[in-house]
């Protein structure tokens, strides 16, 4: 699943025999009050090295709980099945400090809400240097000078100052920037970027997006993001995938996702972008009844209660994932039709100049 | 419930409900217990055997006398023939004895409760409905017990009030009014909010008619909750006074006393503290446990 | 009675999360809220003192009459109301008692004629080293014991952190110090069963005397300490998002216990703590009546049996400045150590 991307000194990483990450089958369980849920059903992917790859979905779709079982942050009680292999290590079934020894250097993660994810009582400085000296057997003095090079290198201003700052001196994006840099302190291969800009206004999402794919360069490190923003996906993912219900639905290289869209939750979710084009007090379209219950297990597509194209067959068997042309798959037995450039301009100036300015900068590379 | 999709969740990237723990944290065996009601009936139906003890089977005649002392038989051991629970110094038995201080506690502790409920929730109730200056200095006086060390004071007062078992409930109700006001007053606070939409649309009722009808019926069932785990420490409290010689006078049987008395013998019988002993702790800890089961069902309220 | 050992002040804050709302003046928060609260203690150290006198002196028992006996003569009562001033209208007393006692003055004992001031502060010293010993006996187990247990829910130090905490809210301090005499003293015969060693004279005799007191004032603490803290330290690790992070940054378990978990609850803890103060002052007088320790408790109770009010008042106004004093620091200690209200935000 691996597209063309912007320059690789090392070529595309199709040429690399083995993906950086590799999730095969996973299936994460939870016990509740009404018996168990699957929040993640036989979920596949890879990510390659130095790739991007964008999962989108609403909430409850399991994208957060898929990615933290990568990180091995799930709670007790969760069961897990399947297989993740992390550069070839399996880490599904792994023991807490065995799982520790692959967290910081082979793969880390930035979350989402930096006022919560930061110790309040902790100085940034500090928590900064506590990644570094977690990596590797760094003197004090060495690690906080790596420190404040980290945070250099995240561009948080004034560096030095911020040491010896708390969390809440610190604006929103100067504490996500913290956290990048704490994820970064054992220069991992693979980042999880779980909604990590979501809490931020827009401006410094950008900035924070950049920042990101900047880094991805430097470390030449594989780039999840995690986020319910198709806009976000369009502009700095090579390849999307989307979840619904716990499982994969669709899954293409950006922009054939967007030129032609199969799965009709795809097609909503690209829908209910506001459009600037659209006249004022358009109605925006909105989608029937409520999200999946994750406790019934029952054949079908999880999706076919809401979906506007259900037939019979879509509510008595499982659509499977299906790879069909161009590195496009999807789990649909009734997929929209590929609308090709009517969709481009239906779905939106924002979306529509996104897709174009990335296929020029690969195009130019 | 039509949702709009992309869903633009409270908390986006929000785990799944599973993963969010509950929002207190008990230990597995309390939760046990608690599905099944245990930690009611357990200390329920222990509590309600030494209710039956101390105020029933006194009636009954089955135990001898608490005050008749037998000088021949003198701190004898428990299972003794005659004297399950040994005697002390003078010859009284310990188990009649134990059941009939269990009397003098358990009035005490309820009796303290009731007043402070009353009284506590009847100026918790005012303040928080008036308002105002008088609510203020009301709080500042609450805030001045609430203080105070307040078992010093106590241990004073009813040393100097005199041996009886009025002056001790007395000297601890005094102390105990503060909490119970200052919980009225909060749920007060609260209800007030949502009833005086009420009270204005039922233009000429009294404060009083206001009070009667629709606050109290909510205080007074809070403060009762609050009250069962506060029996427990007033138990303890009473206990501790009685000990101290504040109480009844020795003569009479109060768990303090037999406490009191049976340290010079602590290394030859130590029955005689630790029977007593005993007793208030079992009474407590139900005390307690029934307390704190109640309360995490039926809530705090405030 | 709610104030002893089992409840707490409402609003009490325990995890490293107050509602304090942040200030966006340059003026530190800090400080307002410490001369804020400072404010508010002066009504009610003196409303403490008011209540003193009033309880000491509109109790029966405490008037001349009762001194002398039943057997008095109505002249003899008379000179005697007289000389103790009880004669003078109550306002007259009270004012002329405070202005005594806030230049330190607490009158004289009736009992030995020695300044009760005197008298009293020696006493502190005694009492003031077992609870202070008591105190740290009390939190150093709680931590301890809350850490294991939070380690571990449902393991064995959760188990005996549950089993003492329930004993040490259930048990009336004078049955554990007759309970620890039994095992320790009588039985096991490692320390004296009562009794008194003064620092300067033997360090290892005083804490041998000590230590039974000092542990049977702890345990009650020690209930409420833990409680708090486990629940506090389990709820962080739990549901609080820098513990992901710090997991995710490769911290092993106790790691992410001691240094993120404990860190945070450890300012609500020592609020909750010293607001105990109060509680072991009073739990005291228990203490040392049964341990023999010469004491500011076993002064005031000799001093209740004596009648001799001049002493029984000057210890309750300085037990309950103490007291209310100890509050405040608490209180205020909160402010002064967590960062969010010492460090005022910064506009980006």
């Amino acid at each position: 699943m691996t597209a063309t991307t912007s320059a690789t000194p090392a070529g595309a990483p199709g040429d690399r025999a083995a993906a950086l990450l590799e999730v095969r089958d996973l299936t994460v369980t939870f016990p509740t009050d009404r018996g168990p849920a699957r929040v993640v059903h036989k979920l596949s992917y890879t990510v390659g090295h130095a790739e991007t790859l964008a999962i989108i979905g609403e909430s409850g779709s399991g994208k957060t709980v898929s990615s933290r079982a990568v990180m091995g942050l799930l709670p007790p009680a969760a069961r897990v099945t399947g297989s993740i292999k992390l550069n070839g290590h399996e880490l599904v079934g792994l023991r807490e400090e065995e799982m520790r020894r692959h967290r910081g250097c082979d793969v880390a993660m930035v979350f989402q809400d930096p006022a919560r994810s930061l110790n309040p009582t902790m100085k940034i400085g500090e928590q900064v240097t506590e990644a570094i000296r977690l990596q590797s057997r760094v003197p004090k003095r060495q690690a906080r000078q790596q420190a404040v090079e980290l945070l250099g290198r995240v561009r948080l201003p004034s560096p030095e100052r911020r040491f010896h700052e708390y969390p809440h001196q610190l604006s929103g994006g100067m504490r996500q920037r913290v956290m990048i840099a704490i994820a970064l302190a054992g220069s991992p291969k693979l980042l999880i970027a779980d909604e990590a800009t979501t809490a931020l206004d827009v401006t410094t999402q950008a900035q924070i997006m950049d920042l990101l794919l900047d880094l991805q360069e430097q470390y030449q490190m594989g780039l999840v993001l995690i986020s319910h923003d198709m806009g976000l996906a369009a502009s700095y993912a090579q390849t999307v995938m989307v979840m619904y219900a716990g499982q994969a639905v669709e899954r293409a290289p950006v922009a054939e996702l967007f030129t032609s869209v199969r799965m009709p939750y795809t097609k909503v979710l690209l829908e209910a972008v506001p459009k600037l084009e659209l006249p004022p007090h358009s109605p925006l379209p909105v989608v029937s009844l409520r999200a999946p219950d994750l406790t019934k297990t029952a054949p079908g597509c999880a999706f076919a209660p809401r979906c506007p194209r259900a037939a019979d067959d879509c509510r008595t068997q499982d659509p499977l994932l299906q790879e069909h042309a161009n590195q496009h798959a999807w789990a649909c037995f009734h997929p929209e039709e590929p609308a090709g450039v009517a969709v481009l301009a239906e779905t939106g100036g924002q979306l529509a100049q996104a897709v174009q300015e990335s296929a020029v900068r690969e195009v130019s590379q | 419930m039509t949702v709009q999709a992309p869903e633009q969740p409270a908390q986006p990237g929000a785990l799944p409900d599973a993963m969010v723990p509950p929002a207190r944290t008990v230990s597995p065996l309390k939760a046990m217990l608690r599905r099944r009601d245990l930690d009611l009936w357990i200390p329920g139906v222990i509590l309600g055997a030494l209710l039956v003890g101390c105020f029933i089977v006194p009636l009954t005649g089955v135990v001898p006398d608490p005050m008749s002392s037998d000088l021949t038989q003198t701190l004898k051991a428990p299972f003794a023939p005659g004297h399950i629970l040994g005697t002390d110094t003078i010859g009284r038995d310990t188990m009649s004895r134990v059941l009939y201080g269990g009397r003098t506690s358990i009035e005490v502790g309820v009796a303290v409760n009731v007043i402070g409920v009353v009284v506590g929730g009847l100026i918790g109730m005012f303040a928080g409905f008036r308002r105002g200056i008088v609510d203020s200095l009301i709080m500042r006086v609450l805030d001045v017990m609430l203080a105070f060390p307040a078992l010093i004071l106590t241990i004073v007062i009813a040393t100097y009030l005199g041996p009886s078992m009025m002056n001790v409930i007395w000297a601890i109700s005094f102390f105990s009014i503060p909490a119970y006001a200052r919980l009225g007053r909060a749920v007060t606070l609260k209800l007030r909010e949502q009833v005086y939409i009420d009270a204005a649309r039922m233009s000429g009722r009294s404060d009083w008619a206001i009070l009667r009808q629709h606050i109290a019926p909510n205080v007074f069932p809070q403060l009762a909750t609050y009250s069962l785990l506060q029996v427990g420490i007033v138990v303890m409290i009473e206990a501790t006074l009685s000990f101290l010689g504040a109480g009844e006078g020795p003569s009479q049987a109060s768990w303090g006393t037999m406490i009191a008395a049976g340290q010079t013998y602590l290394s030859t019988n130590p029955a005689q503290v630790l029977v007593p002993s005993a007793f208030l702790f079992v009474t407590v800890v139900c005390l307690n446990l029934l307390g704190d089961g109640l309360r995490s069902r039926y809530g705090r309220g405030v | 009675m709610a104030t002893t050992t089992a409840t707490l002040e409402p609003g009490s804050p325990v995890s490293g999360a107050p509602d304090t709302g942040r200030s966006a003046l340059r003026s530190s928060p800090a400080l307002r809220m410490i001369g804020r609260r400072l404010l508010l203690a002066v009504p009610v150290v003196w409303g403490t003192t008011l209540l003193t006198f009033c309880l000491m002196n509109l109790l029966p028992g405490t008037a001349a009459s009762a001194l002398l006996g039943d057997s008095a003569t109505p002249e003899e009562v008379t000179l005697l109301n007289h000389k103790l001033g009880l004669d003078q209208p109550f306002v007259t007393r009270y004012f002329d008692w405070l202005g005594h006692a806030l230049q330190g003055d607490l009158g004289t004992s009736l009992a030995s004629g020695q300044s009760v001031t005197g008298l009293v502060f020696q006493r502190l010293e005694v009492s003031a080293e077992l609870i202070v010993l008591a105190f740290l006996i009390a939190l150093a187990a709680a931590v301890l014991v809350a850490t294991l247990a939070a380690r571990r829910p449902g393991g064995v130090a959760d188990w005996v952190s549950v089993t003492l905490s329930t004993v040490g809210l259930s048990v009336p301090p004078f049955v554990i110090s007759l309970v620890l005499v039994l095992i320790f003293a009588v039985n096991l015969k490692l320390v004296p069963p009562l009794g008194y060693v003064h620092l300067g004279t033997n360090l290892g005799w005083n804490l041998r005397t000590l230590i039974l007191p000092a542990c049977s004032l702890a345990l009650g603490i020690f209930a409420v300490l833990n409680r708090l803290l486990r629940a506090d330290l389990i709820d962080q690790l739990r549901t609080e998002d820098y513990v992901t992070t710090a997991r995710a940054k490769g911290a092993s378990p106790w790691r992410v216990l001691l240094r993120h978990a404990l860190r945070n609850s450890m300012f609500g803890l020592l609020t909750v703590a010293g607001m105990q103060i109060g509680v072991l002052l009073g739990t005291t007088v228990v203490v040392e009546q049964i341990f023999s320790v010469p004491g500011v408790g076993q002064q005031l109770m000799s001093a209740i049996q004596n009648e001799d009010v001049p002493v029984v008042e000057g210890i309750v106004l300085v037990i309950a400045t103490i007291t209310v004093l100890a509050n405040l620091i608490a209180d205020v200690l909160y402010a002064v150590l967590d960062p969010r209200i010492r460090h005022d935000s910064a506009s980006s």
